[in-house]
């Protein structure tokens, strides 16, 4: 019985998990939109001295996200 | 006794920063590229707006493939390999 083929068996560079160049991978994910949060304390001797909290939102410009000025922003 | 010596070429570490800055340059160019038609696709620009933008990626463009030129960069050299995760930019 023949074996299914895996992208790793082949000798020649990899062309990655799913084939996509990065950029293609970032286009898609900016096409979806992302939200990153996370939150940064950061302590010395267990005192807690810089807190950091970090709310970002990632996407291409579109209806459900639309820009926040009208036209190309105040510059 | 043999001695090995390391020389570092000063030209050839000016040029390899040159091709990395050039390379996150090209990523963000393609990234916008992209992005720019997927913008188009939606259909909510005017015609003149996408002219301007289609001038302005071309010209963009024009000027990434002289500044190579100009520094002795392949454009494929721009191309990282990032091992697992495939390249960077597509592969023509």
């Amino acid at each position: 019985m023949e074996r299914e083929v895996v992208p790793w068996d082949n000798a020649e560079p990899l062309s990655g998990p799913i084939g996509v160049p990065l950029v293609d991978l970032l286009d898609r994910v900016l096409a979806t939109g992302v939200v990153i949060s996370g939150d940064l304390v950061i302590a010395i001797a267990d005192v807690p001295l810089v807190r950091l909290s970090l709310h970002a939102l990632l996407s291409s410009v579109n209806e459900r996200v639309p820009a926040p000025w009208a036209d190309g922003g105040p510059l | 006794m043999t001695t090995s010596r390391l020389d570092v070429d000063s030209d050839q570490l000016g040029r390899d920063l040159v091709a990395l800055v050039l390379t996150v340059v090209e990523l963000l160019r393609q990234l916008m590229e992209r992005q720019a038609i997927r913008r188009i696709d939606q259909g909510d620009l005017t015609d003149s707006q996408v002219d301007e933008i289609g001038t302005t990626l071309m010209l963009l463009d024009q000027r990434m493939a002289e500044l190579c030129e100009q520094h002795g960069v392949r454009p494929e050299d721009l191309n990282l390999d990032l091992g697992p995760l495939g390249s960077l930019l597509p592969r023509d």
